[in-house]
Protein backbone atom coordinates (compact mmCIF):
# COMPACT_ATOMS: atom_id res chain seq x y z
CA UNK A 1 0.00 0.00 0.00
CA UNK A 2 1.57 3.29 -1.04
CA UNK A 3 1.26 6.53 0.92
CA UNK A 4 -1.65 7.85 -1.09
CA UNK A 5 -3.78 4.74 -0.78
CA UNK A 6 -2.91 4.63 2.95
CA UNK A 7 -4.13 8.21 3.37
CA UNK A 8 -7.26 7.48 1.36
CA UNK A 9 -7.91 4.35 3.40
CA UNK A 10 -7.49 6.31 6.65
CA UNK A 11 -9.86 9.08 5.57
CA UNK A 12 -12.44 6.56 4.39
CA UNK A 13 -12.24 4.68 7.70
CA UNK A 14 -12.75 7.91 9.67
CA UNK A 15 -15.73 8.72 7.46
CA UNK A 16 -17.23 5.26 7.85
CA UNK A 17 -16.90 5.25 11.61
CA UNK A 18 -18.33 8.73 12.13
CA UNK A 19 -22.00 9.61 12.42
CA UNK A 20 -21.56 13.02 10.74
CA UNK A 21 -21.45 11.81 7.09
CA UNK A 22 -24.27 9.33 7.71
CA UNK A 23 -26.65 11.81 9.30
CA UNK A 24 -25.88 14.57 6.79
CA UNK A 25 -26.57 12.10 3.94
CA UNK A 26 -29.78 11.09 5.68
CA UNK A 27 -30.76 14.76 5.99
CA UNK A 28 -30.05 15.38 2.31
CA UNK A 29 -32.15 12.34 1.38
CA UNK A 30 -35.16 14.08 2.90
CA UNK A 31 -35.28 16.50 -0.07
CA UNK A 32 -36.93 14.04 -2.52
CA UNK A 33 -39.32 12.92 0.20
CA UNK A 34 -40.28 16.57 0.89
CA UNK A 35 -40.64 17.20 -2.84
CA UNK A 36 -42.79 14.06 -3.13
CA UNK A 37 -45.03 15.33 -0.34
CA UNK A 38 -45.52 18.63 -2.19
CA UNK A 39 -46.41 16.67 -5.33
CA UNK A 40 -49.04 14.65 -3.46
CA UNK A 41 -50.53 17.90 -2.17
CA UNK A 42 -50.53 19.46 -5.64
CA UNK A 43 -52.08 16.42 -7.24
CA UNK A 44 -55.11 16.62 -5.00
CA UNK A 45 -55.19 20.01 -3.23
CA UNK A 46 -58.68 19.55 -1.79
CA UNK A 47 -57.88 16.25 -0.18
CA UNK A 48 -54.59 17.69 1.08
CA UNK A 49 -56.39 20.73 2.56
CA UNK A 50 -58.91 18.42 4.23
CA UNK A 51 -55.94 16.54 5.74
CA UNK A 52 -54.59 19.86 7.10
CA UNK A 53 -51.67 20.08 4.66
CA UNK A 54 -50.71 23.51 3.29
CA UNK A 55 -51.51 23.31 -0.40
CA UNK A 56 -51.06 27.04 -1.16
CA UNK A 57 -47.43 27.01 -0.09
CA UNK A 58 -46.79 23.88 -2.13
CA UNK A 59 -48.35 25.51 -5.20
CA UNK A 60 -46.27 28.62 -4.71
CA UNK A 61 -43.08 26.64 -4.39
CA UNK A 62 -43.49 24.14 -7.18
CA UNK A 63 -46.54 24.98 -9.30
CA UNK A 64 -47.84 21.86 -10.96
CA UNK A 65 -47.48 18.23 -10.02
CA UNK A 66 -45.41 16.61 -12.76
CA UNK A 67 -41.93 15.22 -13.33
CA UNK A 68 -40.37 18.47 -14.70
CA UNK A 69 -41.61 20.49 -11.70
CA UNK A 70 -40.56 17.81 -9.24
CA UNK A 71 -37.05 17.38 -10.64
CA UNK A 72 -36.66 21.17 -11.02
CA UNK A 73 -37.49 21.60 -7.35
CA UNK A 74 -34.95 18.93 -6.41
CA UNK A 75 -32.27 20.60 -8.52
CA UNK A 76 -32.74 23.80 -6.53
CA UNK A 77 -32.71 21.78 -3.30
CA UNK A 78 -29.37 20.25 -4.34
CA UNK A 79 -27.95 23.73 -5.02
CA UNK A 80 -29.01 25.24 -1.69
CA UNK A 81 -28.83 22.12 0.49
CA UNK A 82 -25.69 20.92 -1.25
CA UNK A 83 -23.70 23.97 -0.28
CA UNK A 84 -24.75 23.57 3.34
CA UNK A 85 -24.23 19.80 3.49
CA UNK A 86 -20.99 19.69 1.55
CA UNK A 87 -19.72 22.50 3.79
CA UNK A 88 -20.71 20.60 6.92
CA UNK A 89 -18.85 17.54 5.71
CA UNK A 90 -15.77 19.54 4.68
CA UNK A 91 -15.80 21.37 7.99
CA UNK A 92 -15.90 18.05 9.78
CA UNK A 93 -13.22 16.36 7.64
CA UNK A 94 -10.73 19.21 8.07
CA UNK A 95 -11.91 20.91 11.27
CA UNK A 96 -12.03 17.74 13.36
CA UNK A 97 -8.26 17.29 13.01
CA UNK A 98 -7.81 20.61 14.81
CA UNK A 99 -10.71 20.25 17.20
CA UNK A 100 -9.51 16.77 18.29
CA UNK A 101 -5.85 17.93 18.06
CA UNK A 102 -5.13 14.95 15.79
CA UNK A 103 -3.50 17.23 13.23
CA UNK A 104 -0.18 16.98 15.09
CA UNK A 105 -0.17 13.25 14.38
CA UNK A 106 -0.39 13.99 10.65
CA UNK A 107 2.41 16.52 10.30
CA UNK A 108 5.57 14.51 10.87
CA UNK A 109 4.88 11.38 8.86
CA UNK A 110 6.48 9.70 5.85
CA UNK A 111 3.12 10.36 4.17
CA UNK A 112 3.33 13.94 2.95
CA UNK A 113 0.84 16.50 4.19
CA UNK A 114 -0.24 17.25 0.61
CA UNK A 115 -1.13 13.57 0.19
CA UNK A 116 -3.32 13.70 3.29
CA UNK A 117 -5.07 16.87 2.07
CA UNK A 118 -5.64 15.28 -1.36
CA UNK A 119 -7.14 12.19 0.28
CA UNK A 120 -9.46 14.42 2.31
CA UNK A 121 -10.65 16.30 -0.78
CA UNK A 122 -11.21 13.05 -2.68
CA UNK A 123 -13.26 11.56 0.14
CA UNK A 124 -15.35 14.75 0.31
CA UNK A 125 -15.84 14.75 -3.46
CA UNK A 126 -16.80 11.09 -3.67
CA UNK A 127 -19.19 11.39 -0.71
CA UNK A 128 -20.82 14.53 -2.15
CA UNK A 129 -21.31 13.07 -5.62
CA UNK A 130 -22.48 9.79 -4.07
CA UNK A 131 -25.08 11.53 -1.92
CA UNK A 132 -26.26 13.55 -4.93
CA UNK A 133 -26.70 10.31 -6.89
CA UNK A 134 -28.53 8.81 -3.92
CA UNK A 135 -30.88 11.80 -3.86
CA UNK A 136 -31.46 11.40 -7.60
CA UNK A 137 -32.27 7.69 -7.21
CA UNK A 138 -34.64 8.35 -4.29
CA UNK A 139 -36.30 11.06 -6.43
CA UNK A 140 -36.97 8.54 -9.18
CA UNK A 141 -38.42 6.02 -6.75
CA UNK A 142 -40.63 8.65 -5.02
CA UNK A 143 -41.79 10.09 -8.38
CA UNK A 144 -42.60 6.60 -9.64
CA UNK A 145 -44.53 5.70 -6.47
CA UNK A 146 -46.68 8.83 -6.55
CA UNK A 147 -47.32 8.32 -10.30
CA UNK A 148 -46.29 11.73 -11.62
CA UNK A 149 -47.12 12.64 -15.22
CA UNK A 150 -44.69 14.10 -17.80
CA UNK A 151 -41.95 11.45 -17.72
CA UNK A 152 -39.42 11.23 -20.57
CA UNK A 153 -35.93 9.82 -20.96
CA UNK A 154 -34.72 13.25 -22.19
CA UNK A 155 -35.97 14.79 -18.97
CA UNK A 156 -34.28 12.05 -16.98
CA UNK A 157 -30.95 12.67 -18.73
CA UNK A 158 -31.18 16.45 -18.42
CA UNK A 159 -32.13 16.26 -14.74
CA UNK A 160 -29.33 13.80 -14.02
CA UNK A 161 -26.74 16.01 -15.69
CA UNK A 162 -28.22 19.12 -14.05
CA UNK A 163 -28.05 17.62 -10.57
CA UNK A 164 -24.55 16.28 -11.11
CA UNK A 165 -23.42 19.62 -12.59
CA UNK A 166 -24.92 21.48 -9.68
CA UNK A 167 -23.11 19.19 -7.21
CA UNK A 168 -19.80 19.65 -9.05
CA UNK A 169 -20.19 23.44 -9.16
CA UNK A 170 -20.94 23.44 -5.43
CA UNK A 171 -17.84 21.30 -4.84
CA UNK A 172 -15.85 24.08 -6.51
CA UNK A 173 -16.60 26.25 -3.49
CA UNK A 174 -15.51 23.64 -0.95
CA UNK A 175 -11.72 24.34 -0.83
CA UNK A 176 -12.36 27.71 0.83
CA UNK A 177 -14.39 25.93 3.52
CA UNK A 178 -11.47 23.51 4.01
CA UNK A 179 -9.07 26.46 4.20
CA UNK A 180 -11.20 28.25 6.79
CA UNK A 181 -11.54 25.03 8.85
CA UNK A 182 -7.74 24.65 8.77
CA UNK A 183 -6.84 28.28 9.42
CA UNK A 184 -9.59 28.69 12.00
CA UNK A 185 -8.54 25.35 13.57
CA UNK A 186 -12.05 24.09 14.12
CA UNK A 187 -15.68 24.24 13.16
CA UNK A 188 -16.97 27.76 13.71
CA UNK A 189 -15.01 29.81 11.10
CA UNK A 190 -16.08 27.60 8.14
CA UNK A 191 -19.70 27.56 9.35
CA UNK A 192 -19.63 31.35 9.59
CA UNK A 193 -18.04 31.54 6.14
CA UNK A 194 -20.73 29.33 4.58
CA UNK A 195 -23.54 31.41 6.06
CA UNK A 196 -21.83 34.66 5.03
CA UNK A 197 -21.35 33.53 1.42
CA UNK A 198 -24.96 32.30 1.18
CA UNK A 199 -26.28 35.66 2.41
CA UNK A 200 -23.93 37.60 0.13
CA UNK A 201 -25.00 35.45 -2.83
CA UNK A 202 -28.64 36.45 -2.24
CA UNK A 203 -27.81 40.16 -2.29
CA UNK A 204 -25.45 39.94 -5.25
CA UNK A 205 -27.99 38.01 -7.34
CA UNK A 206 -30.61 40.70 -6.59
CA UNK A 207 -28.09 43.34 -7.72
CA UNK A 208 -27.63 41.43 -10.98
CA UNK A 209 -24.00 40.41 -10.52
CA UNK A 210 -24.66 36.78 -9.61
CA UNK A 211 -22.98 35.47 -12.75
CA UNK A 212 -19.67 36.88 -11.49
CA UNK A 213 -19.96 35.85 -7.84
CA UNK A 214 -18.75 32.25 -7.38
CA UNK A 215 -20.99 31.53 -4.42
CA UNK A 216 -24.11 32.47 -6.43
CA UNK A 217 -23.28 30.36 -9.49
CA UNK A 218 -24.54 26.90 -8.33
CA UNK A 219 -27.86 28.50 -7.29
CA UNK A 220 -28.22 30.25 -10.64
CA UNK A 221 -27.25 27.04 -12.43
CA UNK A 222 -30.08 25.24 -10.63
CA UNK A 223 -32.55 27.70 -12.10
CA UNK A 224 -33.44 29.27 -8.77
CA UNK A 225 -33.42 32.72 -10.39
CA UNK A 226 -34.79 31.78 -13.79
CA UNK A 227 -33.52 29.73 -16.73
CA UNK A 228 -29.75 29.31 -16.31
CA UNK A 229 -28.87 30.02 -19.96
CA UNK A 230 -30.07 33.61 -19.54
CA UNK A 231 -27.92 34.27 -16.49
CA UNK A 232 -24.69 32.29 -16.61
CA UNK A 233 -21.98 32.53 -19.23
CA UNK A 234 -18.62 30.87 -19.85
CA UNK A 235 -17.04 33.59 -17.71
CA UNK A 236 -19.12 32.34 -14.73
CA UNK A 237 -17.65 28.86 -14.97
CA UNK A 238 -14.14 30.27 -15.40
CA UNK A 239 -14.59 32.41 -12.29
CA UNK A 240 -15.78 29.37 -10.35
CA UNK A 241 -12.85 27.31 -11.61
CA UNK A 242 -10.39 30.02 -10.57
CA UNK A 243 -12.05 30.22 -7.14
CA UNK A 244 -11.71 26.45 -6.82
CA UNK A 245 -8.03 26.49 -7.79
CA UNK A 246 -7.19 29.40 -5.47
CA UNK A 247 -8.95 27.69 -2.56
CA UNK A 248 -7.19 24.43 -3.31
CA UNK A 249 -3.74 26.04 -3.60
CA UNK A 250 -4.26 28.05 -0.42
CA UNK A 251 -5.31 24.94 1.53
CA UNK A 252 -2.27 22.99 0.34
CA UNK A 253 -0.03 25.93 1.11
CA UNK A 254 -1.45 26.32 4.58
CA UNK A 255 -1.02 22.64 5.46
CA UNK A 256 2.54 22.59 4.15
CA UNK A 257 3.93 25.97 5.18
CA UNK A 258 1.95 27.45 8.05
CA UNK A 259 2.99 27.05 11.68
CA UNK A 260 0.94 24.38 13.40
CA UNK A 261 0.82 25.43 17.00
CA UNK A 262 -2.02 23.17 18.17
CA UNK B 1 28.45 9.25 7.88
CA UNK B 2 28.20 10.57 11.42
CA UNK B 3 25.62 13.08 12.45
CA UNK B 4 23.73 14.19 15.50
CA UNK B 5 20.31 12.75 16.19
CA UNK B 6 19.20 16.32 16.80
CA UNK B 7 21.06 19.48 15.86
CA UNK B 8 19.79 23.03 16.07
CA UNK B 9 21.81 26.05 15.13
CA UNK B 10 20.69 29.37 16.63
CA UNK B 11 17.10 28.11 16.65
CA UNK B 12 14.83 31.08 17.23
CA UNK B 13 11.07 31.26 17.07
CA UNK B 14 9.10 34.46 17.48
CA UNK B 15 5.33 34.83 17.66
CA UNK B 16 4.80 38.52 17.06
CA UNK B 17 6.66 40.34 19.83
CA UNK B 18 7.10 37.20 21.90
CA UNK B 19 10.33 35.24 21.48
CA UNK B 20 9.35 31.71 22.46
CA UNK B 21 12.73 30.14 21.61
CA UNK B 22 15.81 32.33 21.67
CA UNK B 23 18.99 31.23 19.86
CA UNK B 24 19.02 27.63 21.05
CA UNK B 25 21.92 25.40 20.01
CA UNK B 26 21.18 21.77 20.72
CA UNK B 27 23.32 18.75 19.92
CA UNK B 28 21.94 15.36 20.84
CA UNK B 29 24.15 12.44 19.94
CA UNK B 30 22.94 9.05 18.75
CA UNK B 31 22.00 6.72 21.62
CA UNK B 32 21.63 9.52 24.17
CA UNK B 33 18.67 10.07 26.47
CA UNK B 34 18.34 13.82 26.57
CA UNK B 35 16.08 15.31 29.22
CA UNK B 36 14.65 18.69 28.29
CA UNK B 37 13.46 20.68 31.27
CA UNK B 38 11.75 24.01 31.68
CA UNK B 39 8.91 25.73 33.45
CA UNK B 40 5.54 26.12 31.74
CA UNK B 41 5.97 28.55 28.86
CA UNK B 42 9.76 28.21 28.87
CA UNK B 43 9.80 27.11 25.23
CA UNK B 44 9.93 23.30 25.51
CA UNK B 45 6.94 22.48 23.33
CA UNK B 46 7.81 25.18 20.79
CA UNK B 47 11.29 23.67 20.48
CA UNK B 48 9.83 20.17 20.10
CA UNK B 49 7.39 21.39 17.44
CA UNK B 50 10.28 23.03 15.59
CA UNK B 51 12.24 19.75 15.74
CA UNK B 52 9.26 17.99 14.17
CA UNK B 53 8.71 20.59 11.46
CA UNK B 54 5.32 21.58 12.87
CA UNK B 55 6.48 25.17 13.14
CA UNK B 56 9.27 26.79 11.19
CA UNK B 57 12.09 28.78 12.79
CA UNK B 58 12.11 32.57 12.57
CA UNK B 59 15.89 32.20 12.46
CA UNK B 60 18.39 29.36 12.63
CA UNK B 61 17.90 25.83 11.45
CA UNK B 62 17.04 22.34 12.58
CA UNK B 63 18.47 18.99 11.54
CA UNK B 64 17.03 15.69 12.66
CA UNK B 65 18.97 12.49 11.97
CA UNK B 66 21.16 14.51 9.65
CA UNK B 67 18.28 15.79 7.51
CA UNK B 68 17.23 19.43 7.39
CA UNK B 69 13.69 19.97 8.63
CA UNK B 70 11.68 22.35 6.48
CA UNK B 71 8.50 22.78 4.50
CA UNK B 72 9.92 21.38 1.28
CA UNK B 73 11.41 18.13 2.48
CA UNK B 74 9.88 14.85 3.52
CA UNK B 75 12.00 14.84 6.64
CA UNK B 76 13.32 11.76 8.36
CA UNK B 77 9.89 10.96 9.81
CA UNK B 78 9.94 7.25 8.99
CA UNK B 79 12.79 7.02 11.54
CA UNK B 80 11.28 9.30 14.19
CA UNK B 81 8.53 8.62 16.72
CA UNK B 82 6.94 11.57 18.44
CA UNK B 83 4.49 12.36 21.18
CA UNK B 84 3.68 16.05 21.53
CA UNK B 85 1.80 17.13 24.65
CA UNK B 86 -1.11 14.75 25.26
CA UNK B 87 -1.79 11.94 22.77
CA UNK B 88 -4.55 12.80 20.32
CA UNK B 89 -6.77 10.07 18.95
CA UNK B 90 -9.77 9.58 16.71
CA UNK B 91 -12.40 8.88 19.36
CA UNK B 92 -14.77 7.04 17.00
CA UNK B 93 -12.07 4.54 16.01
CA UNK B 94 -11.03 1.64 18.21
CA UNK B 95 -7.58 1.55 19.78
CA UNK B 96 -6.56 -1.04 17.17
CA UNK B 97 -7.89 1.10 14.30
CA UNK B 98 -6.08 4.19 15.59
CA UNK B 99 -2.84 2.25 15.55
CA UNK B 100 -3.57 0.72 12.16
CA UNK B 101 -4.17 4.18 10.68
CA UNK B 102 -0.75 5.21 12.03
CA UNK B 103 0.81 1.98 10.73
CA UNK B 104 -0.42 2.59 7.21
CA UNK B 105 0.50 6.28 7.21
CA UNK B 106 4.00 5.25 8.30
CA UNK B 107 4.10 2.92 5.32
CA UNK B 108 4.60 -0.21 7.44
CA UNK B 109 3.68 -3.22 5.33
CA UNK B 110 3.85 -5.77 8.15
CA UNK B 111 0.26 -6.03 9.39
CA UNK B 112 1.41 -7.74 12.60
CA UNK B 113 3.16 -4.54 13.70
CA UNK B 114 -0.09 -3.29 15.23
CA UNK B 115 -0.61 -6.44 17.31
CA UNK B 116 3.04 -6.49 18.36
CA UNK B 117 2.98 -2.97 19.75
CA UNK B 118 -0.40 -3.54 21.43
CA UNK B 119 1.15 -6.49 23.22
CA UNK B 120 4.30 -4.56 24.12
CA UNK B 121 2.25 -1.82 25.79
CA UNK B 122 -0.11 -4.30 27.51
CA UNK B 123 -3.13 -2.94 25.68
CA UNK B 124 -4.62 -6.26 24.49
CA UNK B 125 -7.81 -6.06 26.52
CA UNK B 126 -8.57 -2.57 25.19
CA UNK B 127 -7.73 -3.22 21.52
CA UNK B 128 -11.36 -3.19 20.35
CA UNK B 129 -12.47 -0.39 22.67
CA UNK B 130 -13.23 2.97 21.09
CA UNK B 131 -10.39 5.37 21.79
CA UNK B 132 -12.87 7.96 23.09
CA UNK B 133 -13.69 5.59 25.95
CA UNK B 134 -10.13 4.92 27.11
CA UNK B 135 -8.82 6.14 30.45
CA UNK B 136 -6.15 8.87 30.49
CA UNK B 137 -3.47 6.30 31.31
CA UNK B 138 -4.48 3.99 28.46
CA UNK B 139 -4.66 6.94 26.08
CA UNK B 140 -1.08 7.72 27.04
CA UNK B 141 -0.15 4.09 26.37
CA UNK B 142 -1.90 4.31 23.01
CA UNK B 143 0.13 7.43 22.25
CA UNK B 144 3.34 5.62 23.16
CA UNK B 145 2.28 2.57 21.14
CA UNK B 146 1.88 4.85 18.12
CA UNK B 147 5.34 6.27 18.77
CA UNK B 148 6.93 2.81 18.86
CA UNK B 149 4.89 1.25 16.05
CA UNK B 150 7.47 1.81 13.31
CA UNK B 151 10.50 1.00 15.50
CA UNK B 152 12.03 4.47 15.19
CA UNK B 153 15.66 5.36 15.79
CA UNK B 154 14.76 8.60 17.53
CA UNK B 155 11.95 9.28 19.98
CA UNK B 156 10.86 12.86 20.63
CA UNK B 157 8.60 12.74 23.65
CA UNK B 158 6.81 15.57 25.38
CA UNK B 159 5.73 14.45 28.86
CA UNK B 160 5.69 10.71 28.04
CA UNK B 161 4.51 9.57 31.46
CA UNK B 162 1.64 12.04 31.76
CA UNK B 163 -1.48 10.45 33.22
CA UNK B 164 0.17 7.15 34.08
CA UNK B 165 -0.10 5.62 37.55
CA UNK B 166 3.17 4.97 39.45
CA UNK B 167 3.37 1.39 38.15
CA UNK B 168 2.81 2.66 34.62
CA UNK B 169 5.55 5.28 35.05
CA UNK B 170 8.02 2.58 36.11
CA UNK B 171 6.92 0.32 33.26
CA UNK B 172 7.39 3.04 30.64
CA UNK B 173 10.73 4.04 32.12
CA UNK B 174 11.94 0.44 31.84
CA UNK B 175 10.56 0.21 28.31
CA UNK B 176 12.40 3.36 27.23
CA UNK B 177 15.58 2.20 28.93
CA UNK B 178 15.39 -1.17 27.19
CA UNK B 179 14.91 0.56 23.82
CA UNK B 180 18.15 2.45 24.38
CA UNK B 181 20.05 -0.57 25.62
CA UNK B 182 18.78 -3.13 23.11
CA UNK B 183 18.28 -1.06 19.99
CA UNK B 184 20.40 2.01 20.58
CA UNK B 185 17.38 4.30 20.25
CA UNK B 186 17.94 8.00 20.95
CA UNK B 187 15.42 9.70 23.21
CA UNK B 188 14.73 13.42 23.51
CA UNK B 189 12.18 13.91 26.23
CA UNK B 190 10.66 16.71 28.18
CA UNK B 191 8.94 16.09 31.47
CA UNK B 192 7.80 18.02 34.47
CA UNK B 193 8.54 14.97 36.65
CA UNK B 194 12.16 15.85 37.34
CA UNK B 195 12.93 12.67 39.26
CA UNK B 196 11.82 10.74 36.19
CA UNK B 197 14.15 12.68 33.92
CA UNK B 198 16.93 12.38 36.46
CA UNK B 199 16.54 8.58 36.52
CA UNK B 200 16.53 8.19 32.76
CA UNK B 201 18.56 10.95 31.16
CA UNK B 202 22.21 10.75 30.24
CA UNK B 203 22.20 14.48 29.56
CA UNK B 204 19.88 17.27 30.59
CA UNK B 205 19.18 20.66 29.04
CA UNK B 206 17.37 23.38 30.93
CA UNK B 207 15.45 25.98 28.97
CA UNK B 208 14.26 29.18 30.57
CA UNK B 209 12.56 32.14 28.89
CA UNK B 210 13.34 30.49 25.55
CA UNK B 211 17.08 30.19 26.23
CA UNK B 212 19.05 27.03 26.90
CA UNK B 213 20.60 28.16 30.15
CA UNK B 214 22.41 24.99 31.18
CA UNK B 215 23.33 21.56 29.96
CA UNK B 216 24.30 18.88 32.42
CA UNK B 217 26.37 16.12 30.89
CA UNK B 218 26.91 12.65 32.33
CA UNK B 219 29.83 13.76 34.53
CA UNK B 220 27.92 16.70 35.98
CA UNK B 221 24.86 14.57 36.53
CA UNK B 222 26.87 11.87 38.24
CA UNK B 223 28.48 14.45 40.47
CA UNK B 224 25.08 15.85 41.29
CA UNK B 225 23.64 12.43 41.92
CA UNK B 226 26.67 11.35 44.05
CA UNK B 227 26.01 11.10 47.76
CA UNK B 228 28.36 12.66 50.31
CA UNK B 229 28.59 12.94 54.04
CA UNK B 230 28.08 16.42 55.39
CA UNK B 231 29.82 17.24 58.67
CA UNK B 232 29.62 20.39 60.80
CA UNK B 233 31.33 20.97 64.08
CA UNK B 234 32.33 23.89 66.30
CA UNK B 235 35.92 22.73 65.79
CA UNK B 236 36.39 22.57 62.02
CA UNK B 237 40.20 22.42 62.19
CA UNK B 238 39.98 19.43 64.53
CA UNK B 239 37.54 17.74 62.17
CA UNK B 240 39.89 18.14 59.21
CA UNK B 241 42.98 16.93 61.09
CA UNK B 242 41.25 13.90 62.59
CA UNK B 243 39.63 12.85 59.30
CA UNK B 244 42.86 13.28 57.34
CA UNK B 245 44.79 11.25 59.89
CA UNK B 246 42.10 8.54 59.62
CA UNK B 247 42.84 8.34 55.86
CA UNK B 248 39.90 10.35 54.51
CA UNK B 249 40.06 13.26 52.06
CA UNK B 250 37.70 15.89 53.44
CA UNK B 251 36.54 18.80 51.23
CA UNK B 252 35.46 22.13 52.65
CA UNK B 253 32.58 24.31 51.46
CA UNK B 254 31.93 27.25 53.78
CA UNK B 255 31.61 25.95 57.31
CA UNK B 256 30.79 22.44 56.15
CA UNK B 257 33.15 19.54 55.61
CA UNK B 258 32.25 16.88 53.04
CA UNK B 259 33.39 13.28 52.70
CA UNK B 260 32.82 11.42 49.44
CA UNK B 261 34.34 8.07 50.42
CA UNK B 262 31.71 5.29 50.18
CA UNK B 263 32.80 3.82 53.54
CA UNK B 264 32.18 7.16 55.28
CA UNK B 265 28.75 7.49 53.62
CA UNK B 266 27.76 3.95 54.64
CA UNK B 267 29.14 4.27 58.21
CA UNK B 268 28.49 7.79 59.56
CA UNK B 269 28.54 6.35 63.10
CA UNK B 270 32.24 5.49 62.69
CA UNK B 271 32.96 9.05 61.51
CA UNK B 272 31.12 10.42 64.54
CA UNK B 273 33.24 8.16 66.77
CA UNK B 274 36.48 9.48 65.18
CA UNK B 275 35.37 13.08 65.70
CA UNK B 276 34.28 12.53 69.30
CA UNK B 277 37.59 10.79 70.09
CA UNK B 278 39.47 13.74 68.53
CA UNK B 279 37.59 16.22 70.70
CA UNK B 280 35.67 17.72 67.78
CA UNK B 281 32.17 16.25 68.19
CA UNK B 282 29.83 16.86 65.21
CA UNK B 283 26.81 19.12 65.58
CA UNK B 284 25.50 18.02 62.18
CA UNK B 285 26.12 14.76 60.38
CA UNK B 286 24.01 13.84 57.35
CA UNK B 287 24.22 11.99 54.07
CA UNK B 288 23.43 14.48 51.36
CA UNK B 289 22.48 13.95 47.75
CA UNK B 290 21.99 16.95 45.55
CA UNK B 291 18.64 16.93 43.90
CA UNK B 292 17.93 17.83 40.27
CA UNK B 293 14.71 19.47 41.34
CA UNK B 294 16.60 21.68 43.80
CA UNK B 295 19.16 22.56 41.15
CA UNK B 296 16.44 23.27 38.60
CA UNK B 297 14.52 25.50 41.00
CA UNK B 298 17.65 27.46 41.85
CA UNK B 299 18.45 27.92 38.22
CA UNK B 300 15.03 28.95 37.01
CA UNK B 301 13.69 30.64 40.13
CA UNK B 302 10.82 28.19 39.79
CA UNK B 303 9.24 28.78 43.16
CA UNK B 304 9.38 32.55 42.71
CA UNK B 305 7.85 32.22 39.26
CA UNK B 306 5.02 30.19 40.70
CA UNK B 307 4.44 32.71 43.49
CA UNK B 308 4.13 35.39 40.84
CA UNK B 309 1.51 33.22 39.14
CA UNK B 310 3.56 32.44 36.04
Amino acid sequence: MNNFSAALWAETLKMRRSKVPFFSALGFSMAPLGGGLFMIILKDPEAAQAMGLISTKAQLMIGVADWPAYLGFLLQAVAAGGLILFSILTTWVFGREFSDHTVKELLALPTMRETIVTAKFIVIGVWSVGVTLLVFCISLIVGYLIVLPGWSTELLGASFLGMLGCALLTLGLIPFVALLASMGRGYMPPFGWTILTMILAQFIVIMGWGDRFPWAIPGLFSGAAGPRAEVLGTHSYIILLITFLIGLAATYWWWRDADQTR
Amino acid sequence: MTYFAIETNCLTKRFGDVTAVDVVDLRVGMGEIYGFLGLNGAGKTTTIRALLGMIYPSAGNVKVLGQAVGPHGRGPWARVGHLVEHPSVYPELSLWENLDVARRLHGIVNENATETVIEKLNLNEYASRKAGRLSTGNLQRLGLARVLLHEPELLILDEPTNGLDPAGVVEIRELLRSLVQERGVTIFMSSHILTEVDRLATRIGIIHHGQLIEELDTAKLEKMRARRLEVRSHYRAGVLISLESAGYKPAVEGDTVFLEEPYAIEHPDQIAQILVNAGAPPIHLAVQQQDLEEHFMQLTGGSQAREKGQ
